[in-house]
């Protein structure tokens, strides 16, 4: 099982959800997240002064996957997320180890 | 009352209690725009369109305020410019474009076609300002219909014009003794030359301005409830400015006034609420259309709040609350009000809703309710001013004349506000912002956001871990 983790650009979400939906991915977690890449931040001006705002807002995206899956999933993301402008930012993929649905007590791939 | 002031030097014409209860009721009526506007929008549209909402509302007071001292006011309110016989139409559509700047001007005794019952007791700088108030939440209003995608730039070129082309003519007209004045069509504080004008510039700018991104319009979520309270309730109590101010003397019908536009507010609010409870599709009460419905109230009983009774403030409240729900849950699915993007509403809530109550004026107006004419030793009028609807009347007369007046503000500010958009347009090559921009809201236009938090921690490079400053 392999867990993808996407940093995307906000306004991206939405159509991530309904390209890894549409793999077959039936669930996924968003958390509101900042940070920077290559791009470098954007500034701000408040009452004259110039703010650098180095961390810029983006949404991580985790789905947990079945090793067959991984690729399909990160090809909709790729697809779904990508504007070709700089900062669409990056996905990455890691083992996991063991999966457990809590409410049934599942293990493994059952678990998905 | 004056001869006890004989030490104090109040010209003869100036009455104390008249000239403070006006400025009040100015003031009173300023806020409702800053900040009541400002953070009723703000609240209303998402987040990233807040600073732009408010800005908008601060810039467009400003420039209605210049526009009114350079020419506005006496266009609007001064004497009448005569392009025809008395009488007709030419004869009172308009006064003249002349700035409102000397000493005298100021501060010499009002003189208004908006009232030439009886003498006013303050000055034309209370009259002016008073006015101005009214004037300047006529397009802070139906910029609500344009909010999340106008360009700014285009913003300040529409508030003066619109003022200019559109709002001094339906003023004169109704309230400056022009044409519509002269027929006998009365619009107590504004039901149509502000409300129903503002609702009928939402929809058409809305409709040449273009709609917002799909993706805006489907996250139409807004950005804070407890801003929309805020702004709400100050436009609630702000409205006994806007109400108690029309008579211009601080007297009964200025107090009846108050009343009145209480009662119908808080009857179109629970009115809304009942639909809301057993007719929506949620059958659940909500506190955004509870808002809606209080100001479908407000906006119905300005154009009569001093010449209805107590029920009749009532009726006004659950009439028009009942209309405008049905409006804006139905009627907005049907062309072409289902093709415009009115952002917030705003035709339905000020359009429709001061439509209603300006015909109501024609029905409900009990004669008993005087405005001018208690007796007393400042009185110097010719007589009892009043407004009688066909339940006292039973004549349609009134009702006749207020629907005339209707036409002409829908027809006319139809005209003036496409003819206003579209020369913005036209200078400045566009009125929507691109798609770029709109994608990121406040901080492309403007720099800035409303909740700005550049950094989790300390700047790295002021050393804030060795600086003296640092506890």
């Amino acid at each position: 099982m392999k867990l993808v983790t996407a940093v995307v650009k906000p306004f991206k979400l939405d159509e991530v959800k309904v390209a890894v939906k549409e793999v077959g991915i039936t669930g996924m977690t968003v958390t509101q997240a900042r940070g920077f890449g290559r791009t470098g931040g954007h500034i701000e001006i408040y009452r004259g002064k110039e703010y650098e705002f180095d961390f810029v807002d983006k949404i991580r995206i985790e789905i947990t996957c079945t090793d067959e899956l991984v690729e399909e999933v990160i090809d909709a993301i790729v697809a779904a997320a990508r504007t070709d402008t700089v900062g669409d930012g990056m996905a990455w993929v890691s083992d996991v180890e063991h999966v457990v649905r809590i409410r049934t007590n599942e293990r493994g791939p059952d678990a998905l | 009352m004056l001869e006890a002031a004989t030490n104090i030097p109040y010209p003869h014409w100036l009455n104390p209690a008249d000239n403070t209860w006006q400025l009040v009721a100015a003031t009173l009526v300023g806020l409702m725009s800053l900040p009541g506007i400002a953070v009723l929008y703000g609240g209303l549209v998402r987040k990233k369109w807040i600073v732009n909402t408010m800005l908008m509302t601060f810039a467009g007071f400003s420039l209605t305020l210049v526009v009114w001292m350079l020419w506005g006011y006496n266009m609007a309110f001064g004497a009448l410019s005569h392009f025809g016989a008395t009488g007709s139409f030419w004869s009172g559509f308009i006064g003249h474009f002349q700035p409102l700047s000397t000493a005298s001007s100021e501060q010499g005794q009002a003189v208004s076609g908006a009232n030439t019952l009886i003498p006013f007791h303050f000055p034309t700088a209370t009259l002016a300002y008073f006015q101005f108030v009214f004037a300047a939440i006529t397009p802070l209003l139906f910029m609500g219909a344009l909010v999340g995608r106008l360009k700014f730039k285009a913003w300040l070129l529409i508030v003066p014009l619109w003022i200019t082309v559109v709002y001094c003519v339906n003023a004169a007209l109704l309230w400056g003794g022009g044409f519509f004045s002269q027929k006998g069509a009365v619009d107590y504080s504004g039901g149509y030359v502000i409300h129903l004008s503002a609702g009928v510039a939402a929809f058409v700018g809305a409709w040449i301005l273009g709609p917002r991104r799909w993706q805006d319009r489907e996250n139409a979520f807004p950005s804070n409830l407890m801003m929309v309270a805020v702004g709400a309730g100050i436009l609630w109590l702000g409205w006994n400015g806007f109400n108690g101010g029309d008579p211009f003397y601080a007297g009964a019908d200025a107090a009846s006034a108050v009343l009145n536009t209480n009662v119908a507010t808080a009857a179109a609010l629970l009115t809304w609420l009942f639909w809301d409870m057993f007719l929506s599709k949620q059958k659940k009460p909500t506190f955004l259309g509870a808002i809606n419905g209080m100001i479908c109230g407000l906006v119905a009983i300005t154009p009569s709040a001093g010449w209805v009774n107590g029920t009749g403030a009532l009726i006004v409240g659950l009439v028009a609350s009942t209309v405008v729900w049905f409006a804006w849950n139905f009627l907005s699915k049907c062309r072409p009000f289902s093709k415009v993007d009115d952002a917030l509403g705003v035709v339905y809530t000020h359009g429709f809703a001061g439509l209603t109550g300006g015909l109501l004026v024609g029905i409900l107006a009990d004669p008993h309710m005087v405005q001018y004419g208690i007796k007393g030793p400042n009185y110097k009028g010719p007589g009892n001013f009043h407004v009688a609807g066909w339940f006292f009347g039973h004549s349609f007369h009134q009702l006749w004349e207020q629907f005339l007046a209707a036409l002409w503000i829908i027809g006319f500010t139809a005209a003036g506000t496409a003819f206003v958009f579209y020369l913005v347009k036209f200078l400045l090559g566009g009125l929507r912002e691109s798609d770029d921009v709109l994608r990121e809201g406040d901080i492309a236009i403007h720099e800035e956001e409303a909740f700005p938090e550049p950094t989790f921690g300390e700047p790295v490079g002021s050393a804030s871990h060795t600086h003296a400053d640092n506890v």
